[in-house]
This record gives C-alpha cells, sequence and structure tokens, in this order.
C-alpha cells in the first residue's frame, strides 16, 4: 500500500508538470518523462559521482532540469505556436527521442543508485515506513501546495490560467502569452525534475516513456489542466495498479508483468467512459 | 491535389465506355508516376547487387525493408495525413499481423501466403475492436492509441505460452512463390509488386468517394457530417484499412526477418512510423515511399559510413547505435519546424507553385 501511495506521489508530480504546458500551451508535452529522466540521472551525477552534499545535488539538478526545460520550449515549441496539434505531438516526440539519446549517451548504463534522503526505516505504532517514503509524501505535498498558491495567489500564475482561458484575450489584456509558455515548460520540467529524482531507487535513461505514460494517464484521470485532479488522478492510478497487480498475480496467478498495461487500460477507459476525468467539468465544445 | 481530382474525373466515364484496352491505358495515364517508380525498381538489382560489396550496402536487402514500412506508411498516411486521426499505437498492428503470420507458419505449419492473409484479417478486426477510440480527438486519441500500442506489446511478452515471451518466434519460412528460387531478389520482387499494388490502391481510394470523406472530416467533422457523410464509419473504415495494411507489413516483415520478438514491436515502432509519414509528407502517397526510403536507408548509410572513410574512424563515433535518437530527435523536431509538409509536399510545391519548401501549408489562422 506504500508502495503504491509512494508512485502516486511521483504520478502527481509529473501530472501536474502536463497540466501546466497544457494549461499555457494547449499542448501535451511527450517529453515531460524524460524530465524526470534527466532529475534523477543529475542527482546520481552529482551526488555519487561528483560526491556533492545530497541537498545541493538535489537543488542543482532541479535548476539543471528546468533550464533543460526552457530551452526546449525556446527551441521547439516556440516556433511552433502556431502550427496544428500533430505537429506539435511529433516535435515534442523528436525532443523526448533526442533526451532519451542523450541520456543513453552520458548514462549508458542499465540503472544509477540514486541515494536515499535519509536511510532507514521510521517505526510508526501498527506501521513501519521507509523514511524515503515520508520525504517522497512530503515533497509532494509541498509542491501541491506551492503549485496551488501560485495559480491562485501570484500575478505570473493568474496569468498563467488567462492563458488557458483564452490565449488571445489574454495578450490583449497585456499579457505575454509567449513568455507564459516559457514559465510554464520551466516549472513543468522542475516538477518533472523532481519527481524523477525522488523516484528512488534506481534512475535510467529509459524511465521517461514510461513515467511519461503514467504521468499523463494520472493527470487525464484526475481531469486533464487540473491542479486537484492531478492529486486525485496521480493517487487513484498508483493505488489502483498496485491493487489490480496483487489481485492479478495473487488471485488470477498471472505474471506481474501485466501490470504494464495497467495504467494504459485505465487511461483508455477514462478517456471514453469520462473524458473530462474525476474531477473535471464537462466539456462543451463550440464549433 | 486539385488539378489530379478533376483530371481523373474527366478520365472515369471515358474509361467505363470504352474497352479493357481503354481502361488499361487510362489507368496507365492516371499513374505514371507510379510506372516510372516500378521500372526502375525492376532494374535496381541490376545495378545495385554488383556494387554492394563495393560500398558496403546492399541496397537490395534494405530495399525489401523500405517496401514493407512503404505498406505500413501508406497506410498510417491515410489515418493521419488524409483523415487527421493520429495514431501512435500503429505498432500494435504491425506486431500482431508479424505474430499472426509466424505462428500460423511455425506453429501450424500453414504456407506463408495464408498466415498473411490471416494477418490482414486479424490486424483489421483488432481495428475494428478498438474503434471505439476513434470517438477522441486529437492530443486524447494520440494518447489512448498509444496505450494500445502499449497494451498490445505487454500481451506480446506475457503470453508466452503463444508468443514465446522475450524470446520470440524463430526460424520463420521466408517469402516465396512457387517456381520462383528464395533468394534476397526474388523476395525484393515479390514485397515490392504488393507495395506497387497497394500504391495504386490507394492513390485511387484517396481520389475516391471514401478519400474525399476522409478529407472533408479532416478539415472539421461537423462540416463533414452536415455534407450527409456518415463521419464514424468512414473514420472505422480508414482505421481498419489503415490496421490491415499494417498487418500486411508486419506478415511480410516477420517472413523477411525470420524472427520476432516483442521488443521488435515497442512504442518506438509506431514512433518511427509516425516519422516516416509527417517526414516523408502527410496528405501525399509519395510520401509514405519517401519518409520509409529516407528513415530506414539513413541509419544503414551512417552505419556504413565508417567502412567508407576507413580504419581511422574512433569507435565512439562508428558505433552508430550511440547516437541514432540524437540524430531521428533532431530530424523529427527540424522537419516539425522548417518542412512541415514534408519532403515530397514540400518540393512538389517548390516546382508546381514555386514556393519556398519552408512554408507551412498547414499554418493554422491567427484568428480562431
Amino acid at each position: 500500500m506504500a508502495n503504491g501511495l509512494a508512485n502516486g506521489c511521483i504520478y502527481i508530480l509529473l501530472a501536474m508538470g502536463f497540466n501546466i504546458i497544457f494549461n499555457s500551451t494547449g499542448i501535451i508535452n511527450f517529453a515531460q518523462g524524460e524530465f524526470a529522466m534527466f532529475g534523477g540521472l543529475f542527482a546520481y551525477t552529482f551526488s555519487s559521482a561528483l560526491g556533492l552534499p545530497l541537498f545541493i545535488a538535489v537543488i542543482l539538478a532541479i535548476l539543471i532540469t528546468a533550464a533543460i526545460g526552457g530551452v526546449m520550449e525556446r527551441a521547439v515549441i516556440h516556433p511552433l505556436r502556431h502550427a496544428n496539434v500533430i505537429a506539435a505531438i511529433i516535435a515534442t516526440i523528436g525532443a523526448s527521442i533526442f533526451f532519451k539519446a542523450i541520456g543513453f549517451l552520458f548514462w549508458p548504463n542499465e540503472a544509477y543508485k540514486v541515494l536515499d534522503f535519509t536511510t532507514g526505516n521510521l517505526s510508526l505504532p501498527r506501521v513501519t515506513v521507509s523514511r524515503q517514503f515520508l520525504w517522497v509524501f512530503g515533497l509532494t505535498i509541498l509542491s501541491v501546495t506551492l503549485v496551488y498558491f501560485f495559480f491562485n495567489k501570484t500575478k505570473a500564475g493568474k496569468a498563467m490560467r488567462a492563458c488557458s482561458i483564452n490565449r488571445q484575450a489574454a495578450s490583449l489584456v497585456g499579457i505575454n502569452v509567449s513568455r507564459m509558455s516559457l514559465y510554464a515548460f520551466i516549472l513543468a520540467a522542475a516538477l518533472g525534475a523532481l519527481a524523477g529524482l525522488i523516484n528512488a531507487p534506481f534512475a535510467k535513461y529509459s524511465i521517461g516513456l514510461f513515467l511519461g505514460v503514467k504521468g499523463f494517464t494520472a493527470a487525464v484521470v484526475g481531469g486533464l489542466g487540473n491542479t486537484f485532479g492531478a492529486v486525485a488522478g496521480g493517487l487513484a492510478l498508483g493505488l489502483s495498479e498496485e491493487l489490480i497487480t496483487g489481485f492479478l498475480t495473487i488471485v488470477l496467478g498471472v505474471s506481474t508483468g501485466y501490470q504494464e498495461a495497467v495504467a494504459a487500460i485505465l487511461l483508455i477507459l477514462v478517456l471514453l467512459l469520462r473524458p473530462q476525468g474525476i474531477l473535471g467539468k464537462g466539456i462543451v465544445e463550440k464549433v | 491535389m486539385i488539378g489530379d481530382d478533376s483530371k481523373s474525373q474527366q478520365q472515369r466515364p471515358h474509361a467505363r465506355q470504352g474497352g479493357a484496352s481503354d481502361r488499361v491505358l487510362s489507368f496507365l495515364k492516371a499513374h505514371k508516376a507510379l510506372l516510372i517508380f516500378a521500372v526502375f525498381l525492376g532494374v535496381m538489382p541490376v545495378w545495385a547487387e554488383p556494387i554492394a560489396s563495393t560500398i558496403h550496402l546492399d541496397i537490395v536487402l534494405v530495399m525489401r525493408l523500405v517496401g514493407v514500412f512503404t505498406i505500413a506508411a501508406v497506410g498510417l498516411n491515410l489515418l493521419i495525413g488524409y483523415a487527421g486521426q493520429v495514431s501512435l499505437g500503429h505498432s500494435a498492428f504491425f506486431g500482431v499481423g508479424a505474430y499472426t503470420s509466424a505462428l500460423i507458419a511455425v506453429k501450424a505449419g500453414f504456407p506463408v501466403w495464408i498466415g498473411i492473409i490471416m494477418a490482414i484479417l486479424a490486424s483489421a478486426l483488432i481495428g475494428l475492436l478498438v474503434a471505439p477510440v476513434l470517438r477522441l480527438k486529437g492530443h486524447y486519441l494520440a494518447m489512448a492509441t498509444l496505450g494500445l500500442g502499449i497494451i498490445a506489446f505487454v500481451f506480446m511478452r506475457e503470453m508466452t505460452w503463444l508468443t514465446g515471451g522475450n524470446l520470440g518466434v524463430t526460424s520463420i519460412p521466408e517469402l516465396s512463390l512457387p517456381g520462383v528460387p528464395k533468394n534476397d531478389i526474388s523476395e525484393f520482387y515479390i514485397v515490392w509488386i504488393i507495395a506497387l499494388i497497394i500504391l495504386a490502391f490507394c492513390s485511387n481510394l484517396v481520389r475516391s468517394r471514401t478519400g474525399r470523406a476522409i478529407r472533408a472530416i479532416h478539415q472539421s467533422d461537423v462540416a463533414a457530417a452536415a455534407m450527409g457523410i456518415n463521419v464514424s464509419w468512414e473514420k472505422i473504415k480508414i482505421f481498419m484499412l489503415s490496421a490491415a495494411l499494417g498487418g500486411l507489413a508486419g506478415g511480410l516483415y516477420a517472413h523477411l526477418q525470420g524472427y520476432i520478438d516483442p521488443n521488435l514491436f515497442y512504442i518506438t515502432l509506431s514512433i518511427q512510423l509516425v516519422a516516416m509519414v509527417v517526414v516523408g509528407g502527410m496528405e501525399s502517397i509519395w510520401g509514405a515511399v519517401a519518409g520509409a526510403g529516407l528513415l530506414i536507408f539513413l541509419p544503414k548509410i551512417v552505419e556504413t559510413l565508417p567502412r567508407w572513410i576507413g580504419p581511422g574512424v574512433p569507435k565512439p563515433i562508428a558505433d552508430y547505435s550511440n547516437y541514432e535518437g540524437i540524430v531521428f530527435g533532431l530530424i523529427l523536431v527540424l522537419a516539425m519546424i522548417f518542412m512541415p509538409s514534408g519532403i515530397t509536399r514540400g518540393l512538389s510545391d517548390l516546382v508546381r507553385y514555386r514556393r519556398s519548401p519552408f512554408i507551412n501549408p498547414f499554418k493554422k489562422q491567427a484568428v480562431e
């Protein structure tokens, strides 16, 4: 159960990244999982390979990944701001392949161990949880709160929400839409990096697509574009993966390999049956 | 495109009134480019085989794969380019086709061609079963089909009693026709004869009623419905056709390679197919040929480059797999930014309208 919750937290962080970019630019960033990959691998490099203190390594990893997100927005998304959906999809896929190849070039091994923030377990009455899990939980709650306050209380956050409602109207009232898109990528990349580096115990170059699909599923399950939807979707996905896999292996006795399909099946079912997500409002489409 | 349409409509009544020879003549007139391409392919082994060892690249061997991927890409182009429905799950159909054909040939011992026909049927059936996802649009459809690809991959890997899991299926018989010697060159001809038939079929299809219907859906499905087009049925039809072509390509691929395992049919394959469509040219039958040719030949050429240069190339550079993804990713991004209409559309627009190939004809209007 704790495992499902921890995975759920990582999915929440990824889903928020998807939401932020979707809200301010209207596109789905297929490279979101690769931000997580960079987060984990940079944290490994700075802490284990270069021997920096873990705290500084984590901050550096997040900052560098955020910078990568910003560069990606300027290099890939900005030139395509007037292009159609298909072009944007393909371009972010191209970026994700590119990032994965960069990851493979510099970190070619199968997996790298990222240090736990604090090792050992914590004994609470009745349950024992690892301290790392508490870190995951705490950092996720902190990030969700910060993102919520950013979008609802700060000027930049409100401007970003305005872009999501109507980009043209937003630009008419003086919001720099293109800069909001840049901020969104930086923020989403930072959240992705955080997800990647607390995704203990291992970081590897090929994790991006896997995490990206999970994060998108969580975002869709909760309702695309909705911060609290991401929380609900992430937890629902993490727990249901755990439960369904447990059910499959223990009750039906089939291989755990099917776990990978659970998120995909959930994604398709939610898209077909309730496309607005658990917490989303109905979508009215104007013709 | 519009010019082609009116021409074919003028010819059609004439062709129907005339005899068989007239009909053949008008078919040949309508498919001049295809004929030239067929002749080019027909003589290819004559000049490509002798130079194969000199340039360290067996063009005929690579062209067999180009043929297979052309079939899959042309099917996907009908769906993405013409109907505007993005599928990131075509690896599923390709894989289903490959496994169906391979298992029927290896485990049941049927002739190769029965397996390939079953592959087409199985993929089309799967296409029909998953057709409800076509209700989704844009990103949502892309992600749902991506999910389908993942599900298919997981099932191929986990149903070990049928598919052999990660070990895959081995010693799949090669493509052959009775009375024809079994070798690479005959396989090359078999694959390309099928591919050319498919190309001719698809270039006729896109000028037919169905072709106009799916292009109308691409523009606006509400407007298409208002014109009396059965939008969901047209989408399902084109999706099934696209799936069937994916299955055909997968079946041929299995027999060409002689060995398949689930990792060949991961999402990366879907992305490669989409890349062929996009880089080659959307809404263009020839785009599929150009895209498949470019993306299959590029890695092979880069792999052989060190051999042309000589032994002095450092090992990290000689090993193409190190930076294959970097090249591939850059091609996708740069193609989207600088040549969003693809190679064939870009070049034909350059010739026909004297327009720069770097202008995006699909550009959204500023005011929505």
